[in-house]
């Protein structure tokens, strides 16, 4: 499961012809992203190759590529890597359009916007491909734009690996067991109930609003209601973390958060583990010795 | 029968001198079953924080199993160990009480905190998910579940502590009949149990139903009355003035009628 920020950028089902009123727009995006993070705990539950593996393993193994394809410099290793992901994604059930959509529209969109200046003539002279004056692209100004978008490409593709085929109750307890501080965990915890619980309050405060509405409201009103209605998420959150607070000293919080964590490797996950650092160290292998581009 | 808290002149203020509470004498004993009941805003959450040792009094004392119940008391680690195992306090919003990662973690929380072993840990949160047919739930993110699933969970994470003593705010609010239902049996069965309840309701046919004793908050935060509930109820100008019940008027049968109304279908 994807923490829900990761989700509000994404669109809701839009109405065809007119325009929807600000209310409505809000509504359906913040429904749309509290239904995604229930999707995604349905898919991170499904039978798959991820899925099948202990957080804990799945975890590290997806920082030791991670890491890999920071290292990497071939081009070719690179792609290789993007392309793992997807394969991963696939046997892991993750329909491989809506990963790539969702890799490439923020991770993408990310590395070719920071690394274009570096594909021109201006940042990096070389041969020209597309002669554009001193912005003309250049062979080895494109070189470096592609390895810098692939290597943001494949860490994003891992990284949304992990969330999309892991429970956040188990990736949180992946967490605790490798060390993370009880508090950092149970912070992470709490604050990812608490977006829901605000989401959900949001949500409601809009499609009250369009309920009593007869028109969509003028940009003005409608920036205006909305900055009104932020401090009193805002007030609101306040409030909740005081209860959520008094809640805990009520059960014996005392300023620590033992917990009881329970995770158990099967033979499965060491190898996987184990083929995961082999992938790793002929990923790197090959960059340095046989394919240096 | 020993008492457990003893209120004396209790006063307590928020804020700007906005009095929650105004003078409460009360004692309650071991085994009682109270009802608190008022109307919104008469104290009756705030009383049961200050049962709890969440909010202290400006004037006046408590005490709890004979001793002070003070924030100076609750800083001495073995009073507050001893005391937050002794009273479990089931919140109004089960939303503000389910604040870990899974059920599982929610429901071992409390016995983790009184420092007791794993497999003791284990065993409670066992015991207590079947009792509440929430063992099914034990891998799930509290903010998933529904409405009434959420109260279990939030009754069972106080019950994994095994209290004495359990403070419920408006235990029935927001819950469907069949839940309300099933929270009733609770009641009646942690009455066998000899385990002493308190309960803060608007609801007078909750707490008839499920206590044995009545304690009326007037909407000046003092207490107007306090009582066996058929002594309580069969005062119906009190339960007017303290705005629990209203006067509606009705046509029956071609002629009209005035009853006095409260949620729960008393009629006084």
């Amino acid at each position: 499961m994807i923490p829900v920020l990761a989700h509000i950028s994404d669109t809701a089902p839009r109405k065809r012809g007119g325009v929807r009123s600000l209310a409505r727009r809000t509504a359906d995006t913040i429904s749309g992203a509290v239904r995604e993070v229930l999707e995604n705990d349905d898919l991170a539950s499904s039978p798959g190759l991820m899925q099948a593996l202990d957080p804990r393993v799945k975890l590290v193994s997806i920082v030791l590529f991670a890491v890999t394809a920071s290292f990497v410099h071939s081009l070719a290793v690179l792609v290789a890597l993007v392309l793992a992901t997807m394969v991963l994604a696939a046997a892991s059930g993750v329909g491989i359009g809506s990963f790539a959509r969702k890799v490439w529209s923020s991770a993408g969109l990310f590395g070719v916007l920071l690394s274009a200046p570096a594909a021109t003539a201006w940042i990096t002279p070389g041969a020209v491909l597309v002669p554009l004056g001193p912005l003309s692209i250049t062979a080895p100004g494109l070189l470096i734009a592609a390895r810098l978008i692939t290597r943001v490409a494949a860490g994003a593709g891992f990284g949304l690996l992990v969330v999309w085929t892991t429970r956040w109750t188990d990736l949180l307890r992946a967490l605790g067991a490798l060390g993370v501080p009880d508090l950092v965990v149970a912070t992470l915890a709490m604050t990812q109930k608490q977006i829901m619980s605000l989401l959900r309050t949001v949500e409601n405060m809009h499609l009250a609003r369009e309920s009593r509405m007869l028109s969509g409201g003028t940009a003005k009103e409608n920036r205006g209601w909305v900055v009104e209605r932020m401090a009193f998420v805002a007030r609101r959150s306040m409030k909740t973390a005081d209860d959520v607070y008094d809640a805990m000293l009520s059960r014996g919080f005392a300023g620590e958060m033992p917990s009881l964590v329970d995770l158990r490797a099967t033979a499965r996950d060491r190898i996987w583990l184990a083929a995961s650092a082999a992938a790793c160290v002929l990923a790197i292998g090959l960059d340095r010795m046989v394919l240096p581009l | 029968m020993t008492d457990e808290f003893v209120l004396s002149g209790v006063v307590h203020a928020y804020g700007a001198g906005v009095r929650a509470l105004d003078g409460i004498d009360l004692t309650i004993g071991s085994g009682q079953h109270v009802a608190i009941v008022g109307a919104n805003g008469s104290g009756k959450s705030t009383l049961l924080k200050m049962l709890d040792g969440l909010v202290f009094c400006d004037s006046g004392t408590i005490t709890a199993f004979g001793r002070p119940l003070t924030e100076d008391a609750l800083e001495d680690p073995s009073f507050r160990r001893e005391f937050r195992s002794r009273v479990g306090f089931v919140f109004q919003d089960a939303d503000v009480q389910l604040f870990c990662n899974t059920v599982f973690d929610e429901l071992a929380f409390g016995p983790l905190q009184l420092g007791l072993p794993h497999d003791e840990v284990r065993s409670r949160v066992g015991e207590v998910a079947e009792a509440l047919r929430i063992d099914k739930l034990l891998d799930r993110a509290p903010y998933m579940l529904s409405g009434g699933e959420k109260k279990r969970v939030a009754i069972a994470s106080v019950l994994t502590m095994r209290p004495q003593v359990l403070l419920m705010d408006e235990p029935t609010n927001a819950l469907d009949p069949r839940s309300q239902v099933w929270l009733l049996g609770v009641l009646a069965q942690w009455k066998a149990e000899g385990r002493t309840v308190v309960i803060a309701t608007h609801d007078l046919s909750a707490a008839a139903e499920s206590c044995d004793r009545m304690v009326v908050l007037s909407e000046e935060h003092a207490v107007a009355a306090d009582g066996t509930p058929d002594e309580v109820l069969g005062q119906r100008e009190l339960l007017l003035s303290v705005n629990l019940i209203h006067e509606h008027e009705h046509r029956h049968h071609g002629s009209e009628h005035m009853h006095g109304h409260a949620h729960g279908h008393i009629h006084a």
